[in-house]
């Protein structure tokens, strides 16, 4: 395979991070386990679950309209505060967000356990700051 | 922080007249190369598809104004770090860009059984098809 057309601007020696993060050119929120090629699937309008093509495991997932869904519930519904500091700023809890993007659609099956399966995938960081939400 | 990276791509506004620039943000591509060895390989995978697009997809998302999708099916694509393997033939690479013309994601998808170049269930997800290769 061709060499990489970005190599030459890159620094450092890469290693893989498994903690979600907000993706602030597409207002979505991105978590991998599993440094691996994966095949999207589409669950609904606000989440995309990750596969492994090596053998179909669950090893990661999207959530998209962050900012949407932030709007209509509230900060405070999916934020959660510093237990050190009560004056920090919050965090918005990656479970919530889950939860929230979940009451959006059909409680069908299928959907129900899409949104299991992410939120069984082992994550080290819960939350991300809201001061790294802001969209481009 | 690595510079932005100008590719350039069918303008899904005007297919039919000059390519436009589409913008790989380096803040996105330095987080992939810095935390995601394989995602990052797949940068050179989106870049093929921005310069082989096959079909241009509008209206992404409902809680997003606009957005556009683009796919292609490339011949091959790391699958591991340091592993490259053939691209599998029922899938389909998409990527996906903001309003900004701001690549923001891009991935593998199942293909539709009634268009291989097209993501599975395309009628619904997006508003609708915008360009198609005719090659």
């Amino acid at each position: 395979m061709e060499k990489h057309f970005l190599d030459e601007q890159m620094e450092g020696t890469p290693t893989f991070q498994s903690e979600p993060w907000y993706n602030r050119f597409g207002d979505c929120v991105i978590f991998q386990i599993a440094d691996e090629a994966f095949v999207a699937e589409r669950i609904d309008e606000l989440l995309s679950v990750y596969h492994s093509v090596n053998d179909g495991r669950t090893i990661g997932f999207q959530i998209k309209g962050v900012l949407a869904i932030i709007k209509k519930f509230g900060l405070d519904g999916l934020s959660i505060k510093s237990e050190t500091d009560a004056n920090e700023l919050k965090s918005i809890s990656i479970a919530a967000l889950l939860l929230a993007a979940y009451e959006e659609g059909p409680r069908t099956l299928g959907r129900r356990r899409a949104y299991a399966s992410v939120m069984e995938c082992p994550v080290d960081r819960r939350s991300i700051p809201t001061e790294e939400l802001q969209l481009v | 922080m690595a510079a932005d990276y100008a590719c350039k791509a069918i303008d899904p506004s005007a297919p039919d007249g000059p390519k436009i620039d589409v913008i790989f943000p380096g803040e996105l591509t330095l987080r992939y190369f810095k935390y995601s060895p394989v995602r990052y390989m797949h940068l050179i995978t989106a870049k093929y598809v921005l310069e082989h697009t096959e079909r241009i997809f509008f209206g992404v998302r409902e809680f997003n104004d606009g957005g556009w999708c683009y796919t292609a099916r490339p011949d091959e694509w790391h699958i591991r770090e340091n592993v490259v393997a053939p691209f599998p033939k029922e899938m389909v690479f998409a990527v996906y860009l903001n309003p900004n013309l701001r690549v923001y994601e891009f991935r593998a998808e199942r293909a539709a059984k009634d268009d291989a170049a097209c993501p599975e269930d395309w009628q619904n997800r997006y508003r609708g098809m915008t360009w198609k290769s005719t090659s």
